[in-house]
C-alpha cells in the first residue's frame, strides 16, 4: 500500500473524475438544452389540402406562443415555403413536414406506401386526424382530410419540433371536438366533465429510499469490487510474481492464519474505498456543488441502518474470499484480470434484483445470494420490510460466503499454489487423480447437451430416438469419453464388482417398497408443498399408455436401456468421481439432485432424486453396481407394466396403510443390505488436512 | 547426540503427468541431519533435491515415507515443524516495498519469535551482517548483494534449530558465493543442523561433512568426503558423482532388459 500509483489510481482519481464526470455531463446536458431552445425549428406545408393544414399549424402556434406555462421554453417554429419538401427534411435542411391530405389523396399514398418503402420508417402512423365540420359521424363517413407531421427521430432538432406541434395539435383537434359538443347541445365543458387530479400517497422519503434503495447494493458492490481488488490482486497473485509466496508460507504462519490476514486485509482496503467514495459523492450536494434531484429525501432510523450495514456484512465477505480465491487460482496479474470480469457480472446482475419492477417472487429471491441483500435493503430504505424476509436474505448470503471462504482456504492450502509458480502444471496432478476434480465440469456439459438437445429435436424424434439419443449417445458417450481421458479402470469407474446374492433377493423386495414410498412421497409433496399441475400427470400417463409400441419394446426403452445406461453414467462415473469429495450422505445426496436435474422437468425432479439418492445409497453400501441396474430395471418395470395393462389408472387410490408397509419394507430392505454390505472402496476419510 | 534433528525416512513425493504417467520426483530416500552438521544433497538439475527440500518445508506434502524436523512430523505438525526451520532458496524473495529492517521485524513476529525480543534481535542481525547503512531503505532499491545479507537474516531471524539452504549460491558472484559458504560454517559451528542443496561439487566438497548424492529420486550414496573416495577409488568429487551415476544407469538399463523392456541408451 506504500505504492503512490496504487493510491492514485484508486483514492484520488475517483475523488476528481466522479465530480468531473458528474458536472461535465450537466454542462453539456444544459448546454444541450440551451441550443434545442434557442433553435427556430422550421418546417414545411405539404400535401393537396396544405392550405387547411396551414391554418391548423397557425391555431397550434398560438396555443404554443399563449402557453401560460413558463416551466417550459417556448419553442419557435418558421414556415419554409417550398416545393420539394421530403427531400429538404431528408438532407436536414428543414425540421418538420406538415403533410395536410384529403382523404382520397391519403388513402393514395397509403396504398404506395405498402408497396414501396417509405422514405421515413419513423414516420409516425399515429398522427392526428383532424376532424373537420360539425356533424356527428366517423372520420370515414364524413371523408375528412388528415395531417400527417413527418420527422427524422435521428434529429434530435426534428424529433423536439414533432413532439412539440404533435402536442399542439392534439389540443387544437380536442378543443375543435369540444366546441363541436358544446355546440351540439353537450351539457358540460371539457373543464368540468370527469376532471382527473392525481395525489402520491408517499412520502418524499419514500420516494426517495425507493429510488437510493435500488440503486445502493449495486453501488456499494461494485465499489468495494473493485477497491477489494486493488489489495486482492496483490495478495496471492502478487506474491506469486515477486516470489515471496514461498517466503511467506515457509514461515510458521499457518494457512488459515495467512487467509484471513488477507481476507482482512481486502475487506478493510474495499471498504475505506467505499467510504472514501461515498463521502466523496456526498461531498457535492452538501457543499453545493451538485444539485440533487427534488423530492430526495431519505429518513433512516439508526435501526434501519444497523440493519442495512449487517445485510451488507456477509455480502463483503463474499466478496473478499471470491476476490482471493481467484487471486490464488491466478499465476499473474493478466489472469486475474481475466477472471476479474466475469467476477464482477456474477456479482453485479443478482445486485440489481432490487431494480427489478414489482418482483413477485418475493420469497424466492430472498433465497439467491446478493439479490435478496439487494430487495432487502430496498425495502428497508421504503420502510417495508419484514423480518423473515430479512432473514432468510441474510442467511443466504452468509451462507454462500461461508462456502466461499471455505472454498478459498482450501484452495489456498493446496500445493498447486506454490507449484504453479515454477513447476509444469501437468506435474500436479492428473488422470485418475484429476478426474474427482473434473467430473462435476463433465456433467454440467453432458446437462447443457442434454437439455439443447431435449430443446431442439426433442420434439421431431420418436420415444426410442430420445431414448438413445440420451442414454446412448449423452450418458453412455459421456461416461466412456471420460474413462478414456483420463485413463480410467472401468471395472472401478462402474463399479463392476460381485454382489452378496442376499442383496439381489432384498433389492426384489425394495423395487416395489420404494417404488410404492416414492408414490406416498409425490402424494405428500403434492398435496401440501408443490401441487404439480393435472396436465402434467397425464402426459406423463400417456408415455406409459403408447399403444404404438410393442410392449417388449416399451419394456426394453423404458426398462431395460435406463437401468444399464442411467445407472453406468450415474451411479458409475459420478459416484466414483465424487465419491472422496464429500462423506457419503453428502455423496449420495449431490448424485441423486443431479440425477433428478437431468431430467429437466422441474415435476419430475424430486421423485427421480429420491431415486437417485436410494440408488446412490445401494452402490456405496454394496460396492457394487449390479444390484441398482436391477432396482432401476424394476422400478420402471413397476411403474409401466400395471399402467400399461390398465390394471392401475390414473383414478386407482391406494389406501393410506400400503404406503405405511412400503415404506416399513423399504427400511428393512436397507437394514438387510447394511447388514450384508461390502462397501464401496476408497471413500472420503475423515482425517484433519495435515497442511491446515 | 541422540536426537537426530532432521530424519527422512522413504520420503516419497509422485507427480501424475499427462504424457508420462506417474512420475516419481522422489523416490524413498532415507538421511538424517544432526545439530552442528551441514549435510549436502549433491545432484543434478531435476533429481529431486527442490522437491525434497520443499517437502521438509511443508510446501509440498508427502505422496509416502516419513520425515520429522526437531522431533516434528511434516505432516502432524507442520507449523511446529516450521517454527523449527528456516528455509533460503533462490525463489524465496523478499518484499520490496519492506525495509530491510521491517523485514526482518515482520518474519521474527511470524515465526513467532517472542515479541518482546524482537527489536534486539533485529538489531543483532543488522550488526551481525554489517547492513545497517541500508537497514532503513526499501528491499526493492538495494543490490543483490545487499538483498542476499538481508535474505539470509531473514532466514534465522527467530533463531531455528535448523538451516535448509536450497542451491543458494545460484546466481551469485564468486564473493557473493564466498560469503554465503563463510556463514554456513558460521551457522554450523554455532551448532545449526543444516541441509544444503547444490550441484555445484566444489561446493559440496568445501562445505558439507556428509554428502548425499540424489539422482532421479534416489539418493545413490551417502557418507563423509572421504568415504565416497574409499567406495569408489576416486578422488575428486565431481569423480565421484559421475561414476556413482554411471553405474546406477547402467543398473536401471539392465533391470529393464532383462525384464524385456528396451533399454535406455547412455
Amino acid at each position: 500500500m506504500r505504492d503512490a500509483r496504487v493510491l492514485l489510481i484508486s483514492v484520488f482519481a475517483p475523488l476528481v473524475i466522479v465530480p468531473g464526470y458528474i458536472l461535465v455531463m450537466q454542462w453539456i446536458g444544459n448546454s444541450e438544452e440551451q441550443r434545442l431552445e434557442d433553435t427556430v425549428y422550421e418546417y414545411a406545408l405539404s400535401g393537396d389540402e396544405a392550405e387547411w393544414g396551414g391554418e391548423i399549424v397557425s391555431a397550434a402556434l398560438a396555443l404554443e406562443a399563449n402557453d401560460p406555462d413558463t416551466s417550459q421554453a417556448l419553442a419557435r417554429f418558421e414556415r419554409q415555403q417550398v416545393t420539394n419538401a421530403d427531400s429538404l427534411l431528408e438532407s436536414g435542411e428543414i425540421h418538420l413536414v406538415v403533410e395536410a391530405l384529403s382523404p382520397e389523396a391519403y388513402e393514395r399514398s397509403r396504398a404506395e406506401e405498402t408497396t414501396t418503402d417509405t422514405l421515413d420508417p419513423e414516420e409516425d402512423e399515429g398522427a392526428p386526424e383532424i376532424e373537420e365540420g360539425s356533424d356527428g359521424g366517423t372520420a370515414s363517413e364524413l371523408q375528412l382530410p388528415i395531417i400527417r407531421l413527418r420527422f427524422r427521430s435521428n434529429s434530435d432538432f426534428s424529433r423536439r419540433a414533432h413532439d412539440r406541434l404533435d402536442a399542439r395539435i392534439r389540443e387544437v383537434r380536442s378543443e375543435l371536438r369540444d366546441s363541436v359538443y358544446l355546440a351540439g347541445g353537450f351539457p358540460v365543458g371539457r373543464e368540468e366533465f370527469a376532471s382527473v387530479e392525481t395525489e402520491n400517497t408517499a412520502s418524499a422519503e419514500k420516494e426517495g429510499g425507493a429510488l437510493l434503495g435500488m440503486a445502493l447494493t449495486p453501488f456499494l458492490l461494485l465499489l468495494m469490487l473493485s477497491g477489494g481488488s486493488i489489495m486482492a490482486v496483490d495478495a496471492i497473485t502478487g506474491e506469486k510474481e515477486r516470489g515471496t509466496l514461498e517466503t511467506l508460507l515457509t514461515s510458521a504462519a499457518s494457512r488459515s492464519e495467512i487467509v484471513a490476514a488477507k481476507q482482512m486485509g481486502i475487506i478493510a482496503v474495499g471498504v475505506v474505498v467505499v467510504v472514501i467514495n461515498v463521502l466523496n459523492l456526498l461531498a457535492y450536494p452538501v457543499l453545493g456543488l451538485l444539485e440533487l434531484p427534488e423530492n430526495l429525501a431519505v429518513a433512516l432510523s439508526p435501526l434501519d441502518l444497523v440493519l442495512i450495514l449487517i445485510l451488507f456484512l456477509p455480502l463483503t465477505v463474499l466478496i473478499s474470499s471470491t476476490l482471493l480465491l481467484i487471486s490464488g487460482y491466478a499465476k499473474s496479474y493478466k489472469e486475474y484480470q481475466i477472471y476479474f470480469l466475469p467476477l464482477f457480472l456474477v456479482f453485479l446482475v443478482p445486485s440489481l434484483a432490487g431494480i427489478l419492477p414489482g418482483l413477485d417472487l418475493r420469497s424466492a429471491i430472498a433465497l439467491v445470494p446478493i439479490a435478496g441483500v439487494g430487495v432487502a435493503v430496498r425495502e428497508i430504505m421504503v420502510a417495508e420490510y419484514d423480518w423473515l424476509f430479512l432473514a432468510i436474505a441474510f442467511a443466504s448470503t452468509a451462507a454462500a460466503s461461508w462456502w466461499a471462504s471455505r472454498l478459498t482456504q482450501r484452495t489456498l492450502l493446496t500445493e498447486r499454489l506454490i507449484s504453479s509458480s515454477d513447476l509444469d502444471e501437468a506435474d500436479l496432478l492428473g488422470g485418475p487423480a484429476l478426474f474427482p476434480r473434473h467430473v462435476l465440469r463433465w456433467f454440467v456439459g453432458m446437462w447443457v447437451v442434454f437439455f439443447l438437445a431435449a430443446i431442439w429435436v426433442g420434439g421431431e424424434l420418436t420415444l426410442q430416438g430420445q431414448i438413445i439419443l440420451n442414454l446412448v449417445v449423452i450418458f453412455l458417450g459421456g461416461s466412456l469419453l471420460m474413462v478414456r481421458r483420463y485413463g480410467l479402470d472401468p471395472r472401478k469407474v462402474f463399479a463392476l464388482r460381485p454382489v452378496h446374492p442376499v442383496v439381489l433377493l432384498a433389492v426384489l423386495v425394495g423395487i416395489p417398497a420404494a417404488y410404492l414410498t416414492g408414490v406416498g412421497l409425490s402424494t405428500l409433496v403434492n398435496a401440501y408443498l408443490f401441487p404439480v399441475p393435472q396436465s402434467v400427470l397425464e402426459a406423463f400417463g400417456e408415455v406409459m399408455l403408447d399403444d404404438e409400441l410393442p410392449l417388449w419394446q416399451l419394456v426394453f426403452f423404458i426398462c431395460v436401456m435406463p437401468g444399464i445406461l442411467e445407472e453406468l453414467a450415474f451411479r458409475g462415473v459420478l459416484l466414483h468421481g465424487l465419491r472422496k469429495t464429500w462423506s457419503p450422505v453428502i455423496v449420495c445426496l449431490v448424485t441423486g439432485g443431479i440425477f433428478g436435474l437431468f431430467h429437466v422437468d422441474l415435476f419430475r425432479l424430486i421423485p427421480t432424486a429420491y431415486l437417485g439418492v436410494i440408488f446412490a445409497a445401494v452402490v456405496l453400501l454394496t460396492g457394487s453396481i449390479f444390484p441398482v441396474m436391477l432396482w432401476h430395471f424394476g422400478n420402471n418395470a413397476f411403474a409401466l407394466i400395471p399402467a400399461h395393462m390398465g390394471w392401475v389408472t390414473e383414478e386407482t387410490v391406494f389406501p393410506e396403510w400400503v404406503f405405511a408397509i412400503a415404506f416399513v419394507a423399504l427400511l428393512v430392505v436397507f437394514w438387510i443390505i447394511w447388514k450384508v454390505s461390502t462397501p464401496y472402496p476408497d471413500l472420503k476419510k475423515k482425517r484433519p488436512d495435515a497442511f491446515g | 547426540m541422540a536426537i537426530a534433528n532432521v530424519k527422512v525416512e522413504g520420503l516419497q513425493k509422485s507427480f501424475w503427468d499427462e504424457s508420462r504417467g506417474e512420475v516419481r520426483a522422489v523416490d524413498g530416500i532415507d538421511f538424517d541431519c544432526q545439530p552442528g552438521e551441514v549435510f549436502g544433497l549433491l545432484g543434478a538439475n531435476g533429481a529431486g533435491k527442490t522437491t525434497t527440500l520443499r517437502m521438509l518445508a511443508t510446501i509440498l506434502k508427502p505422496t509416502g515415507g516419513s520425515a520429522s524436523l526437531n522431533g516434528y512430523d511434516v505432516l502432524a505438525d507442520p507449523e511446529a515443524v516450521r517454527r523449527s526451520l528456516g528455509f533460503y532458496s533462490a525463489s524465496t524473495a523478499l518484499y520490496p516495498r519492506l525495509t530491510g529492517r521491517e523485514t526482518l521485524e515482520f518474519f521474527a513476529r511470524i515465526n513467532g519469535y517472542p515479541a518482546n525480543q524482537v527489536a534486539q534481535r533485529v538489531e543483532e542481525l543488522i550488526d551481525r551482517f554489517g547492513i545497517r547503512e541500508y537497514a532503513g531503505a526499501r528491499v526493492g532499491k538495494l543490490s543483490s548483494g545487499m538483498k542476499q545479507k538481508i535474505s539470509i537474516a531473514r532466514t534465522i531471524v527467530h533463531d531455528p534449530p535448523i538451516l535448509i539452504f536450497d542451491e543458494p549460491t545460484v546466481g551469485l558472484d564468486v564473493m557473493a558465493a564466498l560469503e554465503m559458504q563463510n556463514v554456513v560454517h558460521e551457522l554450523r559451528d554455532e551448532g545449526k543442523a543444516i541441509i544444503f542443496s547444490t550441484h555445484i561439487m566444489s561446493e559440496a566438497e568445501k562445505l558439507c561433512d556428509r554428502i548425499g548424492i540424489i539422482h532421479q529420486g534416489r539418493i545413490l550414496a551417502l557418507g563423509t568426503l572421504e568415504e565416497h573416495r574409499q567406495a569408489t577409488g576416486k578422488h575428486y568429487l565431481e569423480d565421484v558423482f559421475v561414476h556413482e551415476v554411471m553405474q546406477a544407469e547402467d543398473q536401471s538399463a539392465k533391470a529393464k532388459a532383462s525384464s524385456g523392456e528396451p533399454g535406455t541408451s547412455l
